[in-house]
């Protein structure tokens, strides 16, 4: 816990949208395309090809289905190759790209003393140096399941879908001593409205066209930049 | 005189060292005298410059280094301690005259010749320089894999003995021997640390000393050096080693270790490669093994035929330096073992599947910082694989070979004028395309001959790569360091298994090799360290103290 955080109030940030313009599906195109040989990457490629309309369009978007499918294509590759590949992913699309609004926010919440907890459906090889840039409390998101010093194409369970449910959030604020309704959480997408409903005081970051509707719906503020 | 042998005649696992602990190493090395050979090599400049820099109560090292392009033994070692990369540590820490006060205190230079009996010195001058060294410790020898077996006997087999005839003119006749773990031969197995003598690989029993002779009697008679290589290679191959390399190294093991006059202990690195962290990051020196091996996987040469669950047994120079401290430590106490080897297939395998796919990440790195465009948009995004040897890709080197020969021969003697009417000719500038026609022609060729090189290369290593499948124990050099205190084991510590090879084979070994390595086989130089303030620009030999031939 970083100095100075309360333990009480939280500020949840949903990473996809608030702090980065790419999702896992860009992250997981990229480590495709590069993986070993030619022919390997056009397979590759295929089968996470297979995810992008899960996971732009219809009822799978926001469960976990189309983030499980999304990597799935990565089965096989080597532990080696994901690691290294996944450093210059966040080196080129990740360090220097977080977005300016989403960071402003971070930092307002660190300085209201909020425990800063990171949401993602992304893997931990990509998130996890964002969350130790940004300086976070808690990392949720997805790893990899590694045997043999490859990756089998699955996630580890639980797996963090397109959305996060309220009962997730009630769940972590029992288990870490948090007040949810101190607390703040920030989404960019529809899919992030079950989480930003449980929290007590919900803010819309860029909001797409679904969540800017239940963000006036609802009254929650809503920031863009 | 005889002497008490080590390890071998005392059980099977040598003497078993006490795990009582033993005194600092400070302690060990603590006015003792050493003579060694070998310190102007990429190993044995790491080894002195760490003993330099972390044991200075090291009394003295006589270090014997021969003449070489114009430079006397003394102008060549000071050279290299002012002007290579090893000592940067240390001449950054202390400066250039605390520097050369250090190296004009501890060390002395002697010229002499190894291939010479007594290494060149008459009895008397042998008897004056060793009376009060307490351990002769030999580096010395050729790495080369397919040597001219002449230079192979003469550095590997005569040098060591002459080194050894050195340590049993010394009051305690200790000698500690550099040898290769791959002197084990054609033998898929475990390889535990131990020496038969007169027991080759392949079983079969042969009298050393007679072997020398036959093979140095075969090689006399032959004019060629290809013909003394073929030779040497069929008694090598007849005995069950797999080149010239490991063949001399392990005649010699097998010669030293009859001998009675010297107690000797065996250090067995296996492929020693770019530092860890000492003296810096990445350093390497000269065209090592897997120099030339990241050269081809950075070129259009992407199917590499290696086995891939074999093991790639490299071990960071400073590593086999670190163990080296420690067991020239354990030889000055008297409680070494026989041998040592010094590997990481044993307590951190690093398979070739693991090394060719890492490589492939290094290279795409290293172009992404200095390549061209061809570099970085082609190169970079071909990743090599390994392939089983018999197979022959499409795009393997062999097909490529046969293409670009067939196509020189083809291109050869035909000419575009001979082929098509004058009318056609002129209307098509004929002269400008039949230019264009022999400047492919004679790229075919360079490709042939380029092609015949990786070719003759991948021979070289196939038994290394595909053939034999080695574990080497390393239990003697655990046993060392869990003896050692807690400080020594910070510094000296045989620390393989903290490895981590992603990082290492990514981040220090492939930009290592670029750095030092690569350059030498584009015909580069790499350059010397600057001096550092008050060393003048200019090297210019200085005696660190008098050769001794006049001390004598």
């Amino acid at each position: 816990m970083a100095e100075g955080t309360n333990g009480r109030s939280a500020a949840f940030f949903r990473v996809e949208g608030t702090l980065l313009e790419r999702g896992p599906l860009a992250a997981a195109g990229w480590l495709a395309s590069n993986a070993q040989g030619v022919g390997e990457r056009i397979a590759r490629l295929g089968n996470v090809a297979l995810a992008a309309p899960l996971s732009l369009v219809g009822e799978l978007r926001t469960g976990a289905t189309g983030t499980r499918v999304t990597w799935m294509g990565l089965r096989g590759m080597s532990e080696d190759r994901l690691v290294l590949l996944a450093e210059e992913y966040v080196e080129k699309y990740v360090t220097d790209e977080v977005l300016e609004v989403g960071a402003e926010l971070l930092k307002k919440a660190r300085k209201q003393g909020r425990r800063i907890v990171l949401v993602s459906d992304n893997i931990d090889l990509i998130v996890a140096p964002l969350a130790e840039q940004l300086e976070a409390d808690d990392l949720i998101c997805n790893r990899l399941e590694i045997r043999s010093e490859k990756a089998t194409g699955r996630l580890e369970d639980p797996v963090i879908g397109g959305n996060v449910s309220g009962q997730w959030a009630r769940a972590f604020a029992q288990e870490n001593g948090i007040d949810l309704s101190d607390s703040w959480a920030y989404g960019a997408s529809g899919a992030d409205s079950l989480l930003l409903s449980a929290i007590g005081q919900p803010c819309a970051v860029n909001p797409d066209r679904q969540l800017r509707r239940l963000a006036r719906d609802h009254e929650w503020p809503v920031v863009e930049k | 005189m005889s002497v008490k042998k080590n390890g071998s005649k005392n059980g099977a696992n040598g003497r078993g060292v006490a795990r009582t602990g033993a005194p600092p190493l400070r302690e060990t090395y603590r006015g003792k005298h050493l003579l060694v050979t070998g310190v102007t090599g990429f190993l044995g400049k790491v080894w002195l410059a760490m003993v330099l820099d972390h044991l200075p109560e090291l009394g003295k090292a006589t270090v014997i280094v021969r003449p070489k392009k114009g430079e006397d033994a003394t102008a060549r070692f000071q050279h290299i301690a002012e002007r290579s990369p090893a000592f940067r540590p240390l001449r950054e820490k202390l400066g250039a005259g605390a520097f050369r006060a250090l190296v004009r205190d501890k060390i002395r230079v002697v010229e002499a010749k190894l291939v010479e009996p007594l290494c060149g010195f008459s009895e008397k001058e042998a008897d004056a320089l060793m009376r009060d060294v307490d351990a002769v410790v030999h580096f010395a020898g050729l790495t080369d894999f397919e040597p001219d077996p002449k230079m192979a006997i003469d550095a590997n087999i005569h040098g060591a003995q002459h080194a050894a005839d050195l340590a049993a003119r010394t009051p305690d006749k200790r000698y500690v021997h550099v040898s290769t773990c791959f002197v084990a031969g054609r033998r898929s197995e475990t390889i535990a640390e131990e020496i038969t003598p007169g027991l080759a690989p392949n079983g079969v029993r042969f009298d050393p000393a007679e072997e020398l002779r036959e093979l140095e009697a075969g090689i006399a008679s032959l004019d060629t050096k290809k013909a003394r290589i073929d030779y040497a290679m069929g008694r090598a191959d007849a005995l069950g080693w797999p080149n010239i390399y490991t063949y001399s190294k392990a005649l010699s093991e097998h010669l030293i270790e009859t001998r009675e006059d010297v107690t000797t202990t065996t250090f067995r690195p296996a492929i020693v490669e770019c530092a860890r962290s000492y003296p810096f990051e990445g350093w390497n020196e000269g065209i090592n093994t897997s120099g030339p091996l990241v050269w081809l996987l950075s070129t259009t040469f992407q199917r590499f035929p290696a086995r891939a669950t074999n093991y790639f047994d490299v071990v960071p120079v400073d590593t086999v330096a670190r163990s080296m401290v420690l067991v020239v430590a354990a030889a000055l106490r008297d409680r070494a073992e026989s041998i040592y080897h010094c590997g990481s297939s044993d307590l951190n395998p690093f398979t070739f599947r693991r090394a060719v796919d890492l490589c492939g990440i290094g290279i795409r790195r290293m172009y992404a910082k200095r390549g061209d465009d061809y570099e970085k948009n082609v190169l970079a995004k071909l990743d090599p694989a390994c392939v089983e040897p018999e197979e022959n890709p499409v795009f393997g080197h062999r097909r490529m070979r046969l293409v670009a020969r067939a196509t020189r021969n083809f291109l050869r003697g035909w000419k575009l004028s001979d082929n098509v009417s004058p009318k056609l000719y002129r209307k098509i500038d004929g002269e400008k395309l039949d230019e264009k026609l022999r400047s492919f022609s004679m790229d075919c060729r360079t490709a042939d001959r380029k092609l015949g090189q990786v070719e003759e290369m991948l021979r070289v290593y196939m038994p290394f790569v595909n053939e034999i499948a080695y574990v080497f124990r390393t239990q003697h050099l655990v046993d060392a360091t869990a003896e050692l205190t807690e400080e020594d084991r910070e510094l000296f510590g045989f620390d393989v298994a903290d490895i981590s090879w992603r990082d290492y084979w990514v981040k220090v070994q492939v930009p290592g090799l670029d750095k030092w390595a690569l350059p030498l086989l584009r015909n580069e130089k790499v350059p010397d360290d600057p001096p550092l303030e008050g060393e003048p620009v200019t090297f210019q030999a200085e005696e660190p103290s008098a050769p001794l031939r006049a001390a004598v």
